[in-house]
C-alpha cells in the first residue's frame, strides 16, 4: 500500500511534468498552428481562383483585356488602385469587399462590360466567409511578385464611354463584334431576339428586322426623338432608351445606364450588326 | 436586549478549555464531518494501514457519506485479483467521468453553428493554450472508453457473469454500451470538417432506409434536421452530444452499478459449484474492504491513468488533423464511418440496405439485449460452456472480418486511375504528396516510368510510387498506360502540382485522361499531427 501510494504521487508529479513541458511549448504550437493554417488557406483559396475566378482574371490572375482587370499588379499593391477607386480602407478590407459582395456598378475609371458577381453568402452568393477569406490570402500573396514587376496592370477595355450626345461621330462599326456583344456580353439578346419583353430584331413573318425598321421609323409620325438617319436613332434609343417608346412597350425597361458603359466603338459596333438586320 | 446575537460556541469552549484542546476537538470535529464518519485518528490508521478497531469506524463512511454510500465496503478476495474482472467496469467509468469533464472545458469554446464551429476549432487549436492536447485527451478517452466498454461486455459474456440473477445488470450494460457508442459517434461531427460531415453522413444514411418509405424520411428528418446535414443537424448533434445521451448514461449506469452492487461482483466461474451463487456473502476471512486497499489502489490509478493519458495525447495520440470546412456538395474518396461502426459499412456491401442495414443489426443488439433470458444454461464454467464460448469467438471474428469489409480496402468500385492519383493524394488524409519535404519537389515535368530520373530522393519515391500503382489501371479495356506529375511555380511559396493519367480505351481506340491538382504552401506543414 505505501508502495502505491507513492507510485500514485509519482504519477502525480509526471502529470505535471508532462503539463509543464505542454505549457513551454504551447506558444510556439500556436504560432505554428496558426501559421500553417494560414498557409492553408493560401492553398485552398488558389483552388477556388481555379474554379471560379480564373475565366475572368485569367489563370496567374494577370487578368484578360477587356473582361477583368489583373489582380496581380503592381498598382493593386501599392495603394493606387484604392486611390483611384476612392477605398480608404485597408487592401485585405477593399480585396475581402470586392469577392464577398461582387461590383454592381463599375469602378471610377474602368468601363468592363460584365460585372464582378457576388460571392460571399452572407450577400446572397456561392462561398462561405473562410473560402472568401481563402480567395482574399490567395490573392494578397501575389503582393511580392506584383511589387516586383511581375504583373501589368490590364488597361479598362475601350476607352471612355459614349455619352448620351447622338449626334457624335461615330468610328466605323463592327457587326460580327457587335454581335458578339449583343448576344454575349451586354445580353441584348434576352429581351430582343429571344423574348419579346423588348422589340424583336429578326426579321419574323411579315414584319422586317430593326435594321429596316430603323430607316423608316425616324421619319414616322409620332416619332418624339431627335434622329435625322438610321444610324442616329439606334444610337437614341440605345442611349436614351425613352426618347421614343415604340408603340406596345412600356418605357424604363430598356436599361438606362449604357450611355455611362458602352465606348463609342462598342456603340457603333452594336449599330453596325443592328442595321445587318433586315 | 442585543440587536443581534453571535452564534461561536467556540469561543466559548475556549474560554471553558483553554485556546490549545479547544481547537484540537473543533479540528477532530470539522474532519470528522467532512469524510462523514472518521476522526484524524481513524483517517491517520487507514493512511497507515493500521488493524481496525471495533466496531470499525471505517464502515461508517459508507453509511453515512453520500459518495461512499454508493461502494461496497468490503470485496471479495477473489474478485480483487486481475483476473476476473481485469478492472474493466471500473475503467469504463474512469473514461466517462473524464470525458464529462473534458467535454465541458471544450464546450467553453464551442458554438454550434455551422457558422462558426469550424472557426471555434481553429480558434481551439491555434489560440487557447493547451487547447490541443485538451482535444487530444477527449478524443483519446473516447477512443479508449469504446474499446473497453466493448472489453468489459466480452469479459461479462465469457466468465458467465451474466446469468441469474445478474440478467438486468447485462440489459443495462448493453444500453451504456449502445449510449457509449453513439456519443462517441454524435462527437464526431462537431468540428464541422469535411471528416465529421461525411463520417456522420455514412452512419446516418442507415436510418434513410427504414421501411416504409415515408418512416424512412421522417426520421432521417428527426435526426439530420433536414434531409442533409446543416445547421439543425449540428445543433442536434450537438445536444444528444452534450445534454441526452450524457444524462441517459448517468441514469444508466446508476442501475448498473446499483444492481452490481446489490447482485455482488461475481466469482470466478470455477469457485463456485454449479448453479450457486455465493458473492453476496462474502466469508470473514475472504473480505477486502474498501478503505484502505480497495481506495488506496482506485486513486493510484487515476493519477497513474492521468500521467498516461496526458503523456499519451502530448507525446504520442493526436487526434485526427482538422480537414478542410465541411462542404455537402463534396464526397471525398475513400470516406467511412467510425472504425466501430465499420462493421455496418461492411454489412452493407453484402446486400440490401434495409435487410444489411437496418434489421440484421437491429436483431444483433436486439439478441445481445435479451441474451441472458434466452441463453439460461445455469453453468458458468468454461468447460461447460463450449458452444457458446465458440459461438462468442466466431462472433467477435466475424464481426472483425466486417469491419476489414467496412473499409475501402474492400469492394470499393472505384474508376482505377482515381484511385492511382488518391494513392499520392488521398482525400481523407495528408497522404505521401502533401507530406513531402516543400524544397524538394523541384519544378518540371515528370513521367512515371522514368522515375529514376527525378532529381532527387523524394520526387524518385513519388513517382516510383505513382508507378507502382498505375499498374493497376492497366486492364484488358485499357492500354497505353502513363502517368505525368507536372509541378509549377504558382505564387511567392507556393507550387502547383498535377497529377495526370492518360490512357488508351481498348474498345474504341479513344483516349483517355484523369487528373488533379493540388497547390502546395511552403509553410502549410500536413506532416505534423497538428
Amino acid at each position: 500500500m505505501k508502495g502505491q501510494i507513492a507510485l500514485g504521487l509519482l504519477a502525480l508529479l509526471a502529470l505535471i511534468g508532462v503539463l509543464v513541458v505542454v505549457g513551454l511549448g504551447e506558444s510556439n504550437r500556436m504560432l505554428e498552428f496558426t501559421g500553417a493554417y494560414d498557409a492553408r488557406q493560401i492553398e485552398t483559396g488558389a483552388s477556388l481562383f481555379e474554379q471560379s475566378c480564373r475565366p475572368c482574371h485569367g489563370p496567374q490572375g494577370q487578368g484578360i483585356g477587356g473582361v477583368a482587370p489583373a489582380l496581380n499588379a503592381p498598382d493593386q499593391f501599392d495603394g493606387s488602385r484604392l486611390a483611384k477607386v476612392g477605398f480608404s480602407g485597408t487592401l485585405p478590407d477593399y480585396v475581402r469587399g470586392v469577392i464577398a459582395a461582387g461590383r454592381p456598378v463599375p469602378s471610377a475609371g474602368t468601363n468592363y462590360p460584365q460585372r464582378m458577381p457576388t460571392w460571399g453568402a452572407e450577400y446572397g452568393g456561392p462561398l462561405r466567409a473562410d473560402q472568401v477569406d481563402a480567395l482574399v490570402a490567395f490573392v494578397l500573396n501575389w503582393k511580392d511578385r506584383a511589387l516586383a514587376g511581375g504583373g501589368a496592370a490590364t488597361p479598362a477595355p475601350t476607352g471612355p464611354a459614349v455619352g448620351a450626345d447622338i449626334t457624335l461621330a461615330l468610328p466605323a462599326g463592327d457587326a460580327v463584334r457587335g454581335k458578339t456583344l449583343a448576344e454575349a456580353v451586354l445580353g441584348c439578346a434576352g429581351c430582343h431576339v429571344l423574348a419579346a419583353v423588348g422589340p424583336k430584331w429578326p426579321a419574323e413573318g411579315g414584319e422586317p428586322g430593326i435594321g429596316a425598321r430603323a430607316e423608316t421609323r425616324f421619319q414616322a409620325s409620332g416619332y418624339t426623338g431627335k434622329a435625322t438617319s438610321a444610324e442616329q436613332y439606334l444610337f437614341e434609343s440605345t442611349v436614351l432608351p425613352n426618347a421614343y417608346v415604340v408603340d406596345g412597350f412600356q418605357p424604363n425597361i430598356m436599361p438606362q445606364n449604357l450611355a455611362e458603359r458602352l465606348s463609342a466603338q462598342d456603340t457603333a459596333d452594336l449599330i453596325a450588326y443592328m442595321l445587318s438586320l433586315r | 436586549m442585543a440587536i443581534f446575537r453571535l452564534n461561536i460556541p467556540v469561543l466559548d469552549q475556549i474560554k471553558q478549555k483553554g485556546l490549545r484542546p479547544a481547537l484540537k476537538d473543533k479540528w477532530v470535529d470539522l474532519v470528522t464531518r467532512v469524510t462523514a464518519g472518521l476522526s484524524p485518528n481513524d483517517v491517520r490508521g487507514v493512511l497507515r494501514d493500521d488493524a481496525p478497531g471495533r466496531p470499525n469506524p471505517r464502515l461508517t463512511p459508507h453509511a453515512e457519506g453520500f459518495w461512499l454510500h454508493m461502494k461496497p465496503t468490503y470485496y471479495h478476495r477473489m474478485v480483487d485479483g486481475f483476473y476476473p474482472t481485469f478492472r474493466l467496469g471500473w475503467l469504463s467509468t474512469f473514461f466517462g467521468v473524464f470525458e464529462i469533464v473534458t467535454g465541458v472545458l471544450l464546450m467553453v469554446y464551442y458554438t454550434p453553428s455551422p457558422l462558426v464551429a469550424y472557426e471555434n476549432m481553429l480558434n481551439l487549436l491555434g489560440n487557447v493554450p493547451f487547447g490541443q492536447i485538451l482535444r487530444d485527451l477527449h478524443r483519446l478517452a473516447a477512443e479508449l472508453m469504446v474499446i473497453v466498454v466493448v472489453l468489459h461486455m466480452l469479459r461479462t459474456f465469457i466468465t458467465g457473469s451474466y446469468k441469474k440473477p445478474r440478467q438486468f445488470t447485462w440489459a443495462t450494460g448493453v444500453v451504456l454500451l449502445g449510449v457509449t457508442m453513439v456519443l462517441s459517434f454524435s462527437g464526431y461531427l462537431l468540428p464541422w470538417d469535411q471528416l465529421s460531415l461525411w463520417a456522420v453522413t455514412i452512419g446516418a444514411s442507415m436510418v434513410e432506409a427504414i421501411p416504409p418509405e415515408v418512416v424512412g424520411r421522417s426520421v432521417n428528418l428527426l435526426v439530420r434536421g433536414a434531409p442533409e446535414f446543416g445547421a439543425n443537424g449540428l445543433l442536434r448533434f450537438y445536444l444528444l452530444h452534450v445534454v441526452a445521451l450524457p444524462l441517459a448514461g448517468i441514469v444508466a449506469f446508476g442501475v448498473h452499478y446499483y444492481k452490481v452492487i446489490h447482485h455482488g461482483h461475481s466469482l470466478p466461474p470455477e469457485a463456485e459449484k454449479v448453479g450457486e451463487d455465493t458473492a453476496k456473502r462474502v466469508p470473514m476471512d475472504s473480505r477486502v474492504y474498501f478503505m484502505p486497499q480497495i481506495m488506496t489502489r482506485e486513486l493510484w490509478y487515476v493519477s497513474g491513468l492521468l500521467a498516461i493519458l496526458f503523456g499519451a495525447a502530448a507525446f504520442l495520440y493526436h487526434a485526427p488533423a482538422l480537414e478542410p470546412h465541411a462542404n455537402p456538395l463534396i464526397t471525398p474518396l475513400h470516406t467511412t464511418a467510425p472504425w466501430y461502426f465499420l462493421w455496418v459499412q461492411g454489412m452493407l456491401k453484402i446486400g440490401d440496405k434495409v435487410v444489411w442495414g437496418l434489421i440484421v443489426p437491429g436483431l444483433l443488439t436486439g439478441l445481445l439485449l435479451v441474451l441472458p433470458y434466452i441463453e439460461v444454461g445455469p453453468s458458468r464454467r468454461y468447460g461447460d460452456r463450449r458452444i457458446g464460448l465458440s459461438l462468442a469467438a466466431l462472433f467477435v471474428a466475424a464481426m472483425a472480418m466486417l469491419s476489414f469489409m467496412g473499409t475501402p480496402n474492400y469492394a470499393v468500385s472505384t474508376s482505377p486511375d482515381q484511385e492511382a492519383v488518391a494513392e499520392l493524394l488521398p482525400q481523407t488524409r495528408p497522404g505521401p504528396l502533401r507530406s513531402a519535404p516543400w524544397e524538394d519537389l523541384a519544378f518540371g515535368s515528370y513521367v512515371a516510368t522514368a522515375w529514376g530520373a527525378a532529381p532527387n530522393a523524394t520526387l524518385q519515391d513519388l513517382l516510383h510510387e505513382f508507378y507502382n500503382v498505375l499498374t493497376n489501371v492497366q486492364s484488358a479495356d485499357r492500354t497505353n498506360v502513363a502517368g505525368v506529375m507536372v509541378i509549377e511555380d504558382w505564387q511567392t511559396d507556393l507550387k502547383k502540382v498535377t497529377l495526370r493519367v492518360t490512357w488508351t480505351n481498348v474498345a474504341n481506340g479513344s483516349a483517355g485522361e484523369f487528373s488533379q491538382s493540388v497547390y502546395l504552401h511552403r509553410n502549410s506543414n500536413y506532416g505534423e499531427g497538428a
